[in-house]
């Protein structure tokens, strides 16, 4: 017999819910508890309790310590990982399939028992502390960090969900039990498994998996509809001896519930979304200025950003900024044309292919819909809504959801050197503050 | 047996290997052209690579980063296609491509909807040979390649740490030099050198085709002779590379970059990937490295607390690499505090050995790595085309587990003590830069 196809809900019991995506052609299963809260339930002064409280899901359960659970871990040739993000945490699993059983044994126990050990809490903040600091080596990760900050100021979208120094240094065990009591309920949780599996082993598996979670409703998303930001605002992340920028500029975006959401998106990818782009075409193919350059709609729950990236030599950085302005300008005042329109639809309808060309693709497209509240044929009903966008409908879109006027240019570089270029390469720039590379 | 006589030279049969579940199908045109196909109608997609033999390693010294700057040219112009045309009609057809270039190789690769396949074929048999190398295309992408070397090594503490090490382990070999080439050799590309270089390497009888997915083969062969056969061989030069004499001295080199933390790169010569104590030490890397329980996550973030990251990786060049170890301290910890613990791990390794238990960890491993690499269609034709290539065998990652299961705790200890040898190490310690008015660089609050 067949199995049904992933995206079928399966309801269980307490308000959980199911998807299996089957695929036997290699023998790995995959499975993904995710919680229907992320990160923006952190409290501001303790940015990071999400992403800690997960990670002391295999540092100690019930009778098994840190050392026992990673022996055991590899022992069945499997892997557990954490993600959290604003909106949703997922403990993700990987297993070779012939020792599912007792990996979700396993994963049952971390998920039903986990022991919080004082000495393991300690352990981990440090670690998540020594990795905050580390992260000051990655310029595009400082220049995304400063675009997050920038665009939504205070809402909670500017948080990362990888924490603070100061938010994860003064956590306690108590509050993370606090919180996975809070957050691990059922009716909170979507299970998802994929790969070498049936549909009926995986409800059996994820019973097991939900007889280690109490009841309990889903959290309400404490996050509001963010606020745009008001001029032209330049943020410079100032590191020392960079020959190379890294650029972030947008402002405000989409939301998958808007009725142009799909017509800004497709034009979108006509500006910056493939490697023949507008801003790949006129960057990096004419002049050379950056191995990359793309433009992005992020999506969430609520309105997200939109951002262009591009990452230019530091002499090439102010007038690569200009250009970016200007092309910009340009589209949002002529529009995309009806034979780029005609382009990207081939593209986009075609390329669908490699979006659902795996069992682990396919489900995390579910678990996007449920988790997100994304509307329901927003994958299923891609392609056709790609094809039903219109020239008129794709240019009205770009006018009524972006603007020039309000632009937040964020970029990595070395200040002494570039920085007065930068500004006099932004007219009309309303405000600039230079930041250093390593605060917290 | 030969497969077809007609107008675009012979098909001659080489016979099938197995894969996983599957059958690779080998064939030869009779230029040269080598083709290993895999029928997969999981999805309705296909992916095509095409595999040069050739990589840094064919480069001369004042001309490094020449094999990398063709994986840009190949995306240009060629006598049928306008610049930009290549990329335009791949996305038109919803299909994604890239490439890659290494010591050893080159590779293009594009993942098409299943219908879109003769399109690949097309676009890939045309710049094989057609490709147009004038002054204007050399020099846009010059220009683009001189970025990537900021974003990659440059301006990437990693990167440039990584090249400092290969430079430094390698005094006559061919490894000696980065891939993406020395900034001062991408600027003096010509169109000459680039035309000299695409007249010799870029041709059938240096290449392979790999293709993955919901194909016909007798289809594809016919579309394939008729892409291809008209290609001439080319003469494919004797590679003059000396091997690299034995390392009878540590090497040792401290370099300050803006970082607000101390990381230590240490290389030991390893085996090629052709020799059998590559599986051996593959394990054993497993074993020290692999995931929170393998020795020395535990010994240096566990225990200890002096990093918060580390990897290691057996290099799996054609010729003997480099067993590659990347550490990175805490805020407030020194690569000497490292160095301390390493040499206890490493002297435990040669003198105790690994555990059964520890073997059989690695094993499992392992083996959950080579099955996630199995994932997509590209996976599939990535690891065929790898191994084919370096290695002569479409299937050796399937072999590769076989190794790893036969491997006894003695073979791991014979190859800990066989390569991981001190005198000969090369060690690159990056220090952090001390700047006027310091902030601490975050390790005084780190370490409250």
């Amino acid at each position: 017999m067949s199995a049904p196809a992933g995206n079928e809900r399966i309801e269980l019991e307490g308000g959980a819910v199911l998807f299996v995506e089957p695929s036997h052609t290699i023998p790995l299963v995959e499975v993904a508890v995710s919680l229907r809260s992320g990160s923006a339930h952190d409290p501001a002064e303790k940015q990071g309790l999400f992403r800690t409280t997960l990670g002391m899901l295999r540092r100690g359960a019930r009778d098994l310590t840190a050392r026992q659970i990673e022996d055991s871990l590899d022992r069945l040739g499997s892997e557990v990982s954490v993600d959290v993000g604003a909106s949703i945490a997922t403990v993700y699993g990987q297993v070779i399939e012939r020792n599912l059983t007792p990996f979700i044994e396993l994963l049952a126990t971390l998920l039903e028992s986990p022991t919080f050990p004082e000495d393991e809490y300690g352990r981990l903040k440090r670690e998540i502390v020594a990795d905050l600091v580390g992260a000051r080596d990655n310029d595009r990760a400082l220049a995304q960090r400063a675009f997050r900050r920038g665009i939504f100021g205070q809402h909670l979208y500017a948080r990362s969900s990888a924490g603070t120094i100061a938010g994860v240094q003064p956590l306690t065990t108590e509050d993370s039990r606090a919180h996975y009591r809070k957050h691990f309920v059922k009716g909170n949780v979507v299970i998802g498994f994929s790969g070498d599996i049936t549909r009926e082993t995986a409800e059996h598996h994820a019973q097991r998996l939900l007889r280690s979670i109490p009841d309990g409703a889903r959290l309400e998303d404490p996050v509001s509809a963010p606020s745009a930001i008001a001029g032209r605002r330049l943020v410079f992340v100032d590191k020392p001896e960079r020959t190379q920028t890294q650029i972030v500029i947008g402002q405000l975006g989409t939301w998958p519930h808007d009725d142009d959401h799909v017509p800004l998106t497709v034009a979108n990818a006509i500006f910056g979304g493939t490697f023949t782009s507008r801003l790949m075409r006129e960057v990096r193919s004419k002049r050379g200025w950056s191995y990359g350059a793309s433009s992005r709609m992020g999506i969430d729950r609520q309105r997200h950003s939109f951002g262009m990236v591009t990452f230019p030599a530091a002499t090439d950085a102010a007038a690569c900024i200009a250009l970016q302005l200007e092309l910009f300008t340009d589209l949002l005042e002529k529009g995309i044309t009806a034979r780029e329109l005609a382009f990207i639809k081939r593209y986009l309808a075609r390329s669908y292919a490699f979006e659902i060309d795996t069992a682990g693709k396919r489900l995390h497209q579910a678990l996007d819909v449920e988790l997100l509240g994304l509307p329901a044929d927003y994958y299923s009903g891609h392609v056709t809504h790609v094809e039903a966008v219109t020239l008129e409908a794709a240019n009205l879109a770009l006018k009524r959801r972006l603007n020039t006027r309000d632009l937040l240019v964020s970029m990595v570089g070395t200040a002494s050197e570039i920085e007065a270029k930068v500004r006099e390469a932004i007219p009309e720039l309303t405000s600039h503050d230079i930041v250093p590379f390593d605060g917290d | 047996m030969n497969a077809g006589a007609a107008e675009g030279g012979q098909w001659t049969f080489e016979g099938t290997v197995t894969f996983g579940g599957g059958e690779v199908l080998r064939y030869r045109l009779q230029n040269g052209l080598r083709v290993r196909l895999l029928v997969d109608r999981t999805a309705k997609v296909v992916s095509y690579f095409t595999w040069y033999g050739v990589g840094s390693r064919h480069e001369k010294p004042g001309k490094t980063g020449l094999a990398h700057l063709f994986e840009h040219l190949m995306f240009n112009e060629t006598e049928s296609l306008k610049a930009g045309e290549f990329d335009r009609k791949l996305e038109e057809n919803g299909a994604e491509s890239n490439a890659a270039t290494w010591l050893d190789w080159t590779y293009y690769y594009e993942s098409l909807p299943a219908d879109r396949l003769a399109l690949a074929i097309q676009l890939e048999s045309d710049r094989m040979a057609h490709l147009v190398l004038r002054e204007p295309q050399v020099a846009s992408e010059k220009e683009v390649v001189a970025n990537e070397r900021r974003f990659r090594v440059d301006d990437d503490i990693e990167g440039a740490a990584n090249e400092l090490l290969y430079k430094t382990a390698y005094t006559v070999h061919p490894y000696h030099w980065p891939t993406i080439g020395w900034m001062e050799d991408i600027h003096g590309f010509s169109p000459d050198d680039c035309e000299a270089f695409y007249r010799t390497y870029y041709a059938p009888n240096n290449a392979l085709v790999v293709i993955v997915g919901d194909i016909k083969e007798k289809d594809v062969l016919s579309k394939l002779r008729a892409a291809y056969g008209g290609i001439p061989s080319s003469v494919i030069p004797l590679e003059d590379t000396q091997p690299e004499p034995p390392q009878l001295e540590e090497r040792r080199v401290s370099v300050r970059k803006p970082t607000p933390t101390e990381k230590l790169y240490i290389g030991y010569h390893g085996p090629a990937l052709g020799d059998a104590d590559h599986a051996h030490l593959t394990l054993l890397n497993e074993i020290l490295f692999g995931g929170r329980a393998s020795r020395l996550h535990r010994a240096l973030v566990i225990d200890q607390e002096v990093v918060s990251d580390l990897r290691g990786w057996v290099a799996t060049f054609r010729d003997p690499g480099l067993y590659e170890m990347h550490f990175t301290a805490r805020p407030g910890k020194t690569a000497a505090d490292i160095e301390t613990i390493l040499t206890r791990e490493i002297e435990r390794a040669r003198s105790e050995g690994v555990s059964d238990d520890e073997l059989a960890r690695a094993k499992a491993r392992l083996e959950l790595a080579t099955l996630q690499s199995m994932d997509t269609m590209s996976g599939k034709a990535e690891q065929i085309g790898f191994y084919e290539t370096v290695l002569g065998d479409a299937s050796a990652s399937f072999r590769r587990l076989e190794d790893y299961r036969r491997t006894q705790a003695g073979d791991v200890l014979r190859a800990a003590r066989r390569y991981i040898v001190d005198r000969a190490r090369t060690v690159i310690h990056v220090l952090a830069e001390e700047r006027a008015g310091d902030r601490q660089n975050g390790a005084a609050e780190a370490a409250e």
